[in-house]
């Protein structure tokens, strides 16, 4: 039995119920060694950079951060790195803190299926208990910090933005709410980057084609199980509210904004309401990226806001993006993989799991049964051909069905005793990329390099003749043996 | 005051520590939107020491491209 299903679905409820905010959550985490508070005086730059730098690189164990003691910002709470290990995904969702990544993934995969989940409308939201509409100064009023050192300026990097269809505002399910990349450009306007290819991107268009400003409500330290939803790549009719209800069990609550028909997370700490200006773009960037490369500076998107609603003493938050490994991957690695299995297995129920937790998917290692000799490529087909495979899914590796495809040495092992590679290896040119990879050229340009390390099925033969040494099946009771005979001597040391 | 990255006199104030300790000041270019603290690394707020390929200085930021297009206008729609 994992360690995830060794608690039960009701524990891990009652669990998630207490994460309906982010103080709830960083209970749990204090609780769990995994919530550092600092309490040192530190300069904004670059001192807390390097906190941001250490932690989210710790990929399995990463504690959250929070300083309190900021130059110049003493008293304003700044939170770092809440989603930025392993052992704090789990916990968001009730697992236990050393709940290895396969069983995370089955475990989120059932509670993925509970679609659509509760949403509720609630009044006198906690994130609306302090409303500021006049002199709005963000440099003054949220803790910001230069991410790397040549970001062109200070960026809001766990925003959940959401947006609306103008010519379709009662489509709820079309609501979008997307983490992107914003750039405080003066006390009240903000740089934004949502691409072509986001859901956010479409709403943009449509409010652009009939010149109108597109009403946008910023939140900061939203709930953490929304947070989570806005990095995923849902279809666009899927509602990311309705997603983080399912997963976490219980409805969602959410608001209205105070200056537009939007819903907002009700116990987001800070709310940013304004809109984007239509048919202009203005300087941005550069930005340190997920690939580990600075983005070039070029004309976005602006952000007006007119509105700043908060919690009292509210609790900031940002995440380290840049040089990898990040937050970044370990927000979106999870949402990733599980939002690309679904697709694939609608079509191709032979796949067992997907781990797209690489650079927002970059990589992609598949387990799947060899149905018939050549099926595993195809399944590779299947990826690339994702609304996110198109233009992430550059390197695709397949595995038999019960590799892990989160082992490592599990993977390795696969490339180093099925593949041979004049059969196994495929590059298909000239497809789309993405274009942040700095190996991307013309940035939007790219290959896609397939590597078929499943076991040949018939009519397919094996390179030779041989016996291959079956699995233990007696061995996962000893595992479990010697997992608690290490828990016991642990605890007894400690 | 000058920008320290596009070189031009488009920079202002725009913030002081508003923890009343005046730590720090913050400025921002109106012209190319860099924003920087007094209290930054000489590397990061001094142009001269600030690395050439980040600078701006000479380029026309009209001409810089657009990720995502400013579409046509809808039929009957007018600016």
């Amino acid at each position: 039995m994992s360690p995830a299903e060794a608690m039960s679905t009701k524990e891990q409820e009652k669990a998630t119920v207490a994460h309906r905010d982010l103080r709830g959550f960083m209970e749990t985490l204090e609780a769990q060694g995994q919530l550092m508070q600092v309490h040192d005086e530190l300069l904004p730059e670059p001192d807390v950079r390097g906190y941001m730098r250490a932690a989210s690189q710790m990929e399995n164990d990463g504690p959250a951060i929070v300083f309190d003691n900021i130059k110049g910002y003493r008293g304003q709470k700044l939170l770092i790195n809440t989603h930025g290990s392993w052992a704090n995904t789990a916990l968001l969702f009730g697992m236990p803190k050393k709940t290895v990544l396969i069983d995370q993934f089955h475990d989120l995969s059932k509670k993925w299926d509970r679609y659509p989940g509760e949403v509720k409308w609630v009044k006198n939201a906690a994130c609306q208990e302090n409303v500021v509409d006049a002199s709005i100064n963000l440099y003054e009023m949220l803790p910001l910090v230069r991410i790397n050192p040549f970001d062109g300026g200070y960026f809001l990097s766990k925003a959940s933005v959401i947006s609306k269809d103008i010519t379709d505002p009662d489509n709820f399910d079309a609501q979008n709410i997307g983490m992107y990349r914003l750039q405080v450009q003066g006390p009240d306007t903000i740089g934004l980057q949502a691409l072509a290819f986001h859901d956010m991107g479409i709403h943009l268009i449509k409010a652009e084609e009939l010149n109108k400003p597109l009403p946008v409500a910023v939140c900061l330290g939203a709930p953490p199980v929304v947070s989570m939803m806005a990095c995923s790549c849902l279809e666009y009719s899927q509602s990311e509210y309705k997603m983080a209800g399912a997963l976490s069990g219980h409805p969602l609550e959410v608001a209205k904004a105070l200056t537009s028909d939007l819903d907002i997370p009700a116990w987001s700490e800070i709310v940013l309401e304004g809109y984007v200006i239509p048919r202009q773009r203005f300087p941005e960037g550069p930005f340190g990226e997920f690939p580990g490369s600075y983005s070039g500076v070029r004309g976005q998107n602006r952000i007006k806001i007119t509105k700043v609603t908060h919690r009292t003493k509210p609790i900031m938050e940002t995440l380290y993006i840049g040089r990898p490994w990040t937050e970044h991957d370990t927000i979106d690695g999870l949402a990733t993989s599980i939002t690309l299995y679904k697709q694939l297995k609608a079509s191709m129920p032979e796949v067992a799991a997907v781990n797209a937790v690489f650079n927002h998917g970059l990589s992609v290692i598949i387990s799947t049964r060899n149905r018939f000799g050549g099926y595993a490529k195809s399944v590779a087909f299947r990826l690339a051909s994702t609304p996110h495979g198109i233009s992430y899914a550059k390197n695709i590796i397949l595995v038999d069905e019960d590799v892990n495809p989160f082992d490592f040495t599990s993977v390795m092992t696969a490339l180093s005793t099925r593949v041979r590679a004049d059969k196994d290896v495929a590059i298909i040119t000239n497809t789309p990329g993405m274009p942040l990879d700095p190996s991307s050229d013309p940035p939007g340009m790219g290959n896609k390099l397939i590597i078929d390390a499943t076991t040949p099925a018939p009519p397919d033969t094996m390179l030779r003749e041989v016996r291959m040494v079956d699995a233990v099946p007696s061995a996962e009771n000893a595992a479990e043996l010697i997992r608690r005979f290490q828990e016991g001597f642990a605890a007894h040391k400690g | 005051m000058m920008c320290v990255r596009c070189y031009e006199d488009t920079a202002t104030r725009v913030a002081n520590a508003p923890d009343g300790s005046n730590d720090w000041e913050v400025y921002y270019c109106q012209r190319c939107n860099f924003s920087w603290r007094s209290t930054e690394e000489p590397e990061v707020i001094d142009p001269e020491k600030r690395e050439a390929y980040f600078q701006l200085k000479g380029v026309d930021l009209d001409t810089l491209l657009h990720p995502v297009p400013i579409p046509p206008l809808k039929p009957g729609i007018k600016l």
